[in-house]
């Protein structure tokens, strides 16, 4: 099993336009835990946009986020952010915010006793925290329940809380370490939608998880990370592309699949054809997709095929995951 | 919908509970105290005193080759029901079991109210007294080891060192009384030691607690006495109703001028509140105001 | 907020204060406080029904003094304020680890240092306002038909001193320990109920590496009573000497918590 690491170049990189500034850069970032290695010799730069950290559990992701947010010390390497090195540097945290894993609260204080007593830390005025306090309750729909105490809030809320408390300060650079856990779908979607606001406004934030579809509904920039180590990082549909070794399928479902089958085969660049009974679909894989995105139209013009569905079951994260891992 | 196909089937025979249900939990219990670092450094350290005795009742038996460290006074090398007494009833084992309360005993219930697994216990089948009398056997455990184990050995290696029965014979009634006092002492600490572990979710509060609440009985009881100039405020020191019971048992001279049912009432009322609270506190849904 | 804006003390000066106020209002309120309140208060009752019996005369007739001053200080000093220091002290970074509540202040633009000055000053005036109330009710209660006696006043302020810096002290070291050993319980209770009581009575310098020495320094001999062994001191320092060794060591252990909670890789376990 080969793995390959891909440092991806970015789409339009060296063509003259604006240089974009890293925000976070880890320089041969190493950690280990005893004999365990957490991470293996990570360099790499995080720009402004959200950007998800993908990995199976025990991948390394919360050991990354902990490194860039000084928690630990990594072994080897270094990391900064906006060129200030991380560890013990405490006035880089009036513009990050952190959301960690780990379900923990000062159980005793309510909702809103913990987000103003931790914004009392950054040294806002009474009337600031207050009001930000009331936004960022507002933002994660905590508003009714800010007077219970926190031991009696649910899962759910107690995660919205942790994101509140992550936010509450406005940072430039929201970190976030397996945000959606324990939302229901609704919230979910919310605090996707709250991420994908935040990159609009020009904030860098950085989102791990180990649940693909996440990272797909927020993002198209991940790092892939597995066993410590970087496989990918850039667009996925880009790092998709390079996979030259396994070729795309394509699915199409259509009025005359076997018509289509029999035109497809005569192009080199059509490796094989499949036929999917139960979805009544044309499985078609190919090593080169402009080609046979170029053909297709074509062909069901002149055929008068009429098409119902075109998918790209594997041009998607789970894929391109587990291409990468040798799956 | 029917389901046509299931690829289980029941048990078809009769449920019945297991014999020891408590039994997995005091395994768990004792092998996870081991695995405190230096544990097994404290609980050697606990069992020296054994050893002097052990030691005692050798030079007992060979005293006219130990005449000359001795010089004279060998009163104190006496193996008799005072003896055993003293070791049972002496200050310094009184507290190493505290000690070993506070590193074993301390986590017993908290840890568990603390990591909310009092829910995962009960969606077993396991009754509420299974859990409390496994979590009490892991105390049991480690005080036997202190107490039983030790009496019992001294009896057998004073007939050994003696060769002969005649101690036992001397004293038949001795061996029900180590037993006793061992099960006295063992139950009333399992039960205070539960009791205090089930009051936090803090391991380090309730170790403050076990070794706070024992020595502040008996700072109190003497300045009571102090005061008043009463005898009776020696019931207010749990380790003073312990000599006494244990001086009755061993059929010795009480050391304080009470009745030594009173201390007796004093421990089991003690035992008592502990089990009534504890029946109240541990259970599977946390309530929350 | 940028420190270099406003000068790194200042700034320090007010992240403490700020930590400060957080675990203040948070502990101020919490059960475990309230359990350690009356602990703190027993010689209260204690007082109160020594009080009543002499009313009554259902008891000896010992002066109030007597019985504060040997009985209740005795109590705070040689063990009181060893319990709560104990606690206290190690919770301070023991308590955040435990509770992995730890990453909520260290991802705040807050230095290492003023998290453990704040959170040591915080619970130093908790438990300084618990024991100082304890001590002033029982010397109230006790003395009551004593309380034109302003010499007694003076006595009581320095009683109240010497634990209130005997609570700082302690504090300091424990919380020291607490930085450095996961059990610190166990080392706490050794050190204070097996070191201190020990080695004070050693003649010559090695006393001296006892805190209870130098607070019993401050205190008067006691020369009567059953209990004058408590407060018994063999080769007592000067107060000068004694009163600065104090702050010193004070000084010293959160010094020393400080530098190394701030450069110690804390792992919160997932």
């Amino acid at each position: 099993m080969l793995i390959r690491c891909l440092l991806v170049e970015k789409e339009g990189q060296g063509s003259g336009d604006h240089q974009v500034t890293a925000v976070i850069q880890t320089q041969n970032l190493s950690k280990w835990y005893g004999n365990v290695l957490g991470l293996n010799d990570v360099t790499l730069e995080i720009e402004a946009g959200i950007t998800g950290i993908l990995g199976p559990n025990g991948a390394g992701k919360s050991t990354f986020l902990k490194l860039i947010t000084g928690q630990i010390k990594s072994n080897i390497g270094s990391v900064t952010i906006d060129g200030q090195r991380v560890w013990n540097n405490f006035s880089l945290f009036s513009k990050i915010g952190f959301c960690p894993e780990q379900d923990s609260f000062f159980e005793e204080m309510t909702g809103w006793q913990f987000l103003t007593s931790l914004l009392r830390l950054y040294h806002f005025s009474t009337a600031e925290i207050e009001e930000k306090a009331d936004k960022a309750l507002e933002i994660v729909e905590l508003t009714e329940d800010k007077h219970r105490a926190v031991r009696s809030y649910s899962r759910g809320m107690r995660q919205r809380l942790k994101v509140a408390q992550s936010i509450a300060h406005d940072p430039a650079i929201i970190i976030l370490d397996e945000p959606l856990n324990g939302l229901d779908p609704l919230g979910r979607r919310k605090i996707i939608r709250l991420i994908k606001e935040y990159k609009g406004e020009g904030r860098t934030i950085v989102v791990s998880s180990h649940v693909l579809p996440e990272i797909e509904a927020m993002t198209n920039q991940i790092i892939l990370i597995h066993q410590g180590k970087i496989f990918a990082q850039g667009d996925i549909h880009y790092i998709r592309d390079l996979i030259e070794t396994h070729p795309h399928i394509i699915s199409i479902k259509c009025s005359d699949p076997r018509q289509l089958a029999q035109k497809f085969i005569q192009h080199d660049f059509v490796l094989k054809v499949n036929f999917d009974q139960k979805k009544g679909s044309l499985l078609v894989e190919t090593n080169n997709r402009d080609k046979f995105f170029g053909l297709l139209p074509v062909l069901f013009v002149e055929n008068r095929i009429e098409v119902e569905e075109i998918t790209s079951p594997d041009d998607n994260l789970q894929a391109v995951f587990d291409y990468l891992i040798g799956k | 919908m029917t389901i046509k196909e299931r690829g289980y089937t029941h048990w078809d025979g009769e449920l019945r509970d297991g014999r020891f249900p408590w039994w997995p939990i005091t395994r768990m219990g004792i092998k996870l105290t081991f695995k405190r670092r230096f544990f097994k450094l404290f609980f050697g350290l606990t069992l020296m005193p054994a050893l002097v005795w052990l030691v005692g009742i050798y030079i007992s038996e060979r005293l006219e080759d130990f005449k000359f460290m001795m010089e004279g006074e060998t009163d104190f090398l006496n193996v008799n029901p005072l003896y055993f007494k003293t070791y049972f009833t002496n200050e310094f084992l009184l507290f190493m079991v505290v000690m070993i309360m506070v590193f074993s005993g301390a986590g017993l219930i908290s840890d568990d109210l603390r990591h909310n697994a009092l829910q995962l216990y009960f969606a077993r089948p396991l009754k509420k007294r299974d859990y409390l009398t496994g979590k009490a056997a892991v105390i049991f455990f480690f005080l036997l080891i202190l107490t039983l184990v030790p009496g019992v050995v001294f009896i057998l290696f004073k007939m050994i060192f003696a060769g002969n029965f005649q101690f036992f014979v001397s004293y038949p009634w001795l061996i029900l009384s180590v037993v006793a006092y061992s099960l006295l002492l063992t139950t009333f600490f399992a039960f205070y030691t539960l009791l205090m572990s089930s009051v936090g979710k803090n391991r380090r509060y309730v170790s403050i607690l076990i070794f706070g609440v024992y020595f502040f009985s008996d700072i109190f009881s003497a300045i009571f006495r102090e005061i008043f100039r009463s005898q009776y405020f020696f019931l207010l020191s749990i380790k003073t109703n312990l000599q006494q019971i244990g001086a009755v048992l061993f059929r010795q001279r009480t050391p304080f001028n009470i009745p030594w049912f009173y201390s007796l009432l004093v421990i089991v009322a003690i035992c008592l509140f502990a089990a009534y609270l504890l029946k109240r506190k541990v259970r599977g849904v946390e309530i929350i105001k | 907020m940028n420190p270099t804006d406003t000068g790194k003390f200042a700034f320090f000066i007010k992240s403490t204060k700020d930590v400060f106020s957080f675990f203040f209002t948070l502990t101020k309120k919490s059960r475990r406080t309230k359990i350690f309140f009356i602990l703190s208060f027993l010689p209260v009752f204690m007082a109160f029904v020594v009080k009543f019996s002499q009313i009554f005369q259902l008891s000896r007739d010992i002066e109030g003094i007597y019985i504060f001053n040997n009985m209740v200080i005795a109590f705070y000093l040689q063990f009181l304020i060893l319990i709560l220091a104990l606690f206290y002290g190690s919770s301070v970074t023991s308590e955040e680890l435990e509770g992995k509540t730890l990453t909520y202040l260290t991802t705040r633009p807050v230095s290492k240092s003023s998290i453990i000055v704040g959170k040591y000053l915080a619970y130093s005036v908790i438990i300084v306002f618990m024991v100082t109330l304890g001590v002033l009710f029982s010397f109230l209660i006790l003395n009551l038909s004593e309380l034109r006696d302003l010499s007694l006043y003076r006595a009581l302020f320095r009683d109240v001193a010497v634990l209130a810096l005997g609570l700082m002290c302690y504090t300091a070291f424990f919380m020291f320990i607490g930085t450095i050993l996961k059990k610190s319980i166990m080392f706490g209770l050794i050190f204070s109920f097996g070191w201190e009581n020990v080695i004070q009575y050693f003649p010559g310098s090695t006393q001296k590496f006892t805190i209870v020495h130098y607070l019993k320094s401050l205190l008067p001999s006691v020369s009567r009573g059953r209990f004058s062994f408590l407060l018994f001191r063999l080769e007592p320092s000067s107060t000068a000497t004694s009163i600065f060794m104090l702050f010193l060591i004070a000084a010293v252990f959160v010094v020393l918590a400080c530098v190394l909670f701030t450069h110690k890789e804390y792992i919160l376990k997932d």
